[in-house]
């Protein structure tokens, strides 16, 4: 290793500024917001020495693994790791005016340690090789996002809250369980023994149980019957985290362990698949039943999460690679669109009182920027050129119809169909003019300061897609052969 | 092994068994909890039994004493609230569709199937990291294996776990505040004179176990868990009252140990050494600094989980208190 310890600072960093913020309330955003722009600096260096070295390794304590833990940090990882940065810090700006004035202070005082316990969490699964290490990792975020997601305080967000943390709670003891059984097996725990390992059925079954645990964490169709009301009822910038950020931690570990697995075998990535095509499908159809906008988004989450399951799943053995790398972009973009359309749901639902979609027509408020970002963000979503999401699936597509896998180019067809549909529920919404009621239409009302992290989050979401090239070419450094 | 001690472990296994069975099966509120208590009882006994007393002393202090009291208390908290005759059975109101259900029973299956595979293929014995850690022993600090792994070793795994605790209590009280008195059974004069008596005990027990844990079982996690107790037995006896003006200083207790660990991973790297590498000469004075500081952090936020609350004067609302 070369220079400071990057890697263990953009974990422990965001763990003294939750502390911070925790023992100091008054002045919790200020510090909350040093911290995450800090943290990104943090891994915007590490995004140097990766690209300089390939990988970085660090020995905690100095031991090693397998006795000790080691951080890793490579393409992949940085990628990650840089999401989490960029839209935790645009997610923040906008979090300190959603809880700014007297009635949110509460919710204030308590945003800024949650969410930075969570981005320690999830900076720590990102360069994390050592499985029960990534369960504690996953044990934090988990607390941080109930924490996140009952802030509102409402009824409803309690009743979902307490929903998720059964999800959650159960999820984390079949990984934790899978995790005990590899060690019986194996002895050791870090990531290049449980490469090693010659594969077994009881390896495969194993993983197959830490497997079930990281799906529900993920809310993998059918597992996914906590997320929608959560996901929903929480405040606006504690869904952007949840949805955006959140999912991707347990997510994750599935991508990171699907690359290291060669083991798997053919029919369970069929049965992978044929889970995430069931939540393509259920998740379209849901959201177009959606009657509120912030339930609509949720859903198309459970579509989202499942078709990047597709693209796991896609390619089988052969080519994994490649589907690897089809997930990996659909992940990234997923996680900067979702966050900015959590985020502008949010706003517009200030502006005009309400997120009933059948009403959105007939408000004369119409907050254009926040809807334009909606837009933006859905262009991501479904997939146009030239966004992430574009690319992502182009090359999810390529990959199937190269392989003869035409059933999962046709799932993923139906899918940016269902999205387009549900979707245009909302647009349709925002132009439509003739049904205003009370009032002369004020079409530029409800601009403000607050619309901007939201839409440099949706226009990063479509013009990254002009840099997919360096950005595949980053997530493959260090992958591969070079594991330690 | 004599024949006594497996005929001792046969019954062990199967009253283990048993009890969690009848915990699952018994409709009563109460007595699912004291079954729930007796449970984790043997289950230490059972670890006690397989040659792990860190564990045993984990399950006993944290598992069964500290969970228990949680309960009791939730239990007390239902019944103060006008669900006296709460029983698990009422809370299912709706039925459940077939289909549901049995897509729940043929998903738990599998995974029940997942596991019978994953046991029954596993070898009998695997030499997992022991040697490893016998090697390393010299170096760690100190003498007990279990805590040169836990603060030593996978120091980075055990601060983790300190956060958990951390993030728990914030969780806590972010969704429940109130100064009244805690609505938990509160004990009768006769208890003062019981606490008074024992308190400087437990603080005794809690701290030897602590300073043990460097080389004998014990350490931060069951150390603080005993002098959690005394936390328990001042809040029920009414001998401690949580104050608004004693937030302050709850936080810094509640953060004093990840702080402290943290700020020691951070500050031994640099000259060659990586985040967490204690210097040998200083390991054991650091390690003992760090779990002292620790056990303070866990005793006081296991405390105040049992509270279950931030204590802030709520603006003639004085909701959850009977």
């Amino acid at each position: 290793m070369t220079g400071p310890d990057w890697l263990t600072l953009s974990i422990i960093l965001p763990l003294f500024g939750a502390v911070a913020a925790f023992i100091l309330p008054r002045a919790a955003a200020g510090l909350g917001l040093t911290t995450v722009a800090a943290t990104t600096l943090c891994v915007l260096m590490m995004a140097d020495q990766v690209a300089a070295l390939g990988a970085v390794t660090v020995p905690l304590g100095g031991w090693g693994a397998p006795l000790g833990i080691e951080l890793r940090a490579d393409g992949l990882s940085v990628a990650m790791l840089a999401l989490t940065g960029m839209v935790g810090l645009l997610v923040s700006v906008s979090a300190i005016d959603a809880f700014a004035g007297d009635r949110t202070a509460r919710q204030r005082q308590y945003f800024w340690p949650l969410w930075l316990l969570l981005l320690s969490g999830l900076n720590g699964v990102y360069l994390g090789t050592d499985l029960f290490n990534l369960y504690v990792m996953i044990e934090i975020i988990a607390l941080a996002a109930v924490g996140l997601t009952v802030l509102g305080g409402t009824r409803e967000a309690l009743r979902a809250g307490l929903d998720y943390v059964y999800a959650s709670i159960l999820g984390a003891l079949l990984f934790l369980l899978g995790v005990g059984l590899i060690y019986l097996q194996l002895g050791r725990l870090d990531f290049a023994g449980v490469i090693a390992a010659p594969p077994s059925a009881a390896m495969t079954a194993a993983l197959a149980v830490m497997f079930v645990g990281l799906a529900l964490k993920t809310a993998l169709f059918p597992l996914h019957v906590w997320l929608p009301a959560a996901h929903a009822n929480a405040a606006a910038p504690a869904s952007a985290l949840l949805s955006g950020l959140v999912v991707k931690g347990a997510l994750y570990i599935v991508l990171r362990l699907a690359g290291y697995m060669p083991a798997l075998t053919e029919d369970i990535l069929t049965l992978i698949g044929l889970m995430g095509a069931g939540a393509v499908i259920w998740g379209g159809i849901q959201a177009l039943r959606a009657e509120r906008l912030k339930l609509l988004v949720a859903w198309s989450t459970v579509a989202q999460i499942g078709l990047i399951f597709v693209a796991l799943a896609r390619a089988g053995e052969r080519g994994l690679s490649d589907s690897w790398k089809a997930a990996a972009l659909l992940i990234l973009a997923h996680g900067i669109a979702k966050a900015a359309m959590f985020l502008a749901a949010g706003r517009i639902k200030d502006e005009i009182g309400h997120d009933r979609i059948r009403d959105l027509d007939r408000s004369p408020i119409r907050p254009t920027l926040a809807q334009v970002t909606f837009a933006l963000a859905a262009i991501s979503l479904i997939g146009l050129p030239p966004s992430l999401g574009f690319i992502g699936k182009w090359q999810l597509m390529e990959g199937a119809m190269m392989a003869g896998y035409w059933h999962w180019v046709a799932i993923t067809m139906i899918g940016t169909l269902f999205s387009v549909a549900y979707f245009s529920r909302v647009l349709a919404g925002f132009l439509r003019f003739d049904r205003v009621r009370g009032g002369p239409l004020a079409e530029h009302h409800g601009w403000s300061g607050a619309d901007a992290a939201p839409l440099i989050l949706a226009s990063a979401a479509v013009l990254l897609g002009l840099a997919a090239g360096p950005i595949i070419a980053f997530i493959d450094l260090g992958a591969g052969g070079a594991m330690p | 092994m004599s024949d006594a001690l497996l005929l001792f472990d046969l019954l062990l296994a199967l009253a283990v068994v048993a009890i969690a069975a009848a915990a699952l099966l018994v409709r009563d509120a109460f007595a699912m909890i004291v079954l729930f208590v007796v449970f984790g009882l043997l289950s230490a006994l059972a670890w006690v039994r397989l040659a792990a007393p860190d564990v045993a002393l984990a399950e006993a202090a944290i598992g069964t004493g500290l969970t228990g009291a949680l309960l009791l208390k939730t239990l007390h908290h239902l019944r103060a609230r006008g669900m006296a005759g709460w029983q698990p059975g009422a809370v299912a109101q709706r039925p459940v569709p077939r289909a549901v259900a049995w897509l729940n029973a043929g998903l738990a299956l599998a995974v029940m199937a997942g596991l019978g595979v994953a046991i029954l293929g596993s070898p009998l014995r695997v030499t997992g990291l022991e040697i490893a850690v016998a090697e390393a022993m010299p170096l760690s600090g100190v003498e007990n294996p279990v805590t040169a792994v836990l603060l030593n070793f996978r120091a980075y795994d055990t601060l983790m776990e300190v956060v958990v605790l951390l993030s728990a209590v914030i969780v806590v009280w972010q969704i429940e505040r109130g100064a009244g008195p805690a609505p938990a059974p509160s004990l009768g004069p006769v208890w003062q004179g019981f606490a008074r008596l024992t308190l400087p005990a437990a603080a005794l027990v809690g701290v030897y176990v602590l300073w043990a844990g460097a080389e004998a079982p014990g350490g931060a996690f069951q150390g603080g868990a005993m002098l959690a107790a005394i936390g328990l037995m001042m809040l029920l006896t009414g001998l401690y009252r949580p104050h608004p003006d004693h937030r302050g200083l709850a936080r810094l207790l509640f953060v004093l140990g990840t702080v402290a660990f943290a700020a020691t991973a951070l500050l031994v790297a640099g000259g060659g050494r990586a985040s967490f590498e204690y210097p040998p000469s200083y390991a054991k004075t650091l390690i003992l600094l760090i779990e002292a500081l620790v056990t303070i952090s866990i005793a006081v936020t296991l405390t105040a989980l049992f509270h279950g609350r931030e204590p802030v004067a709520l603006k003639g609302d004085l909701r959850h208190d009977p």
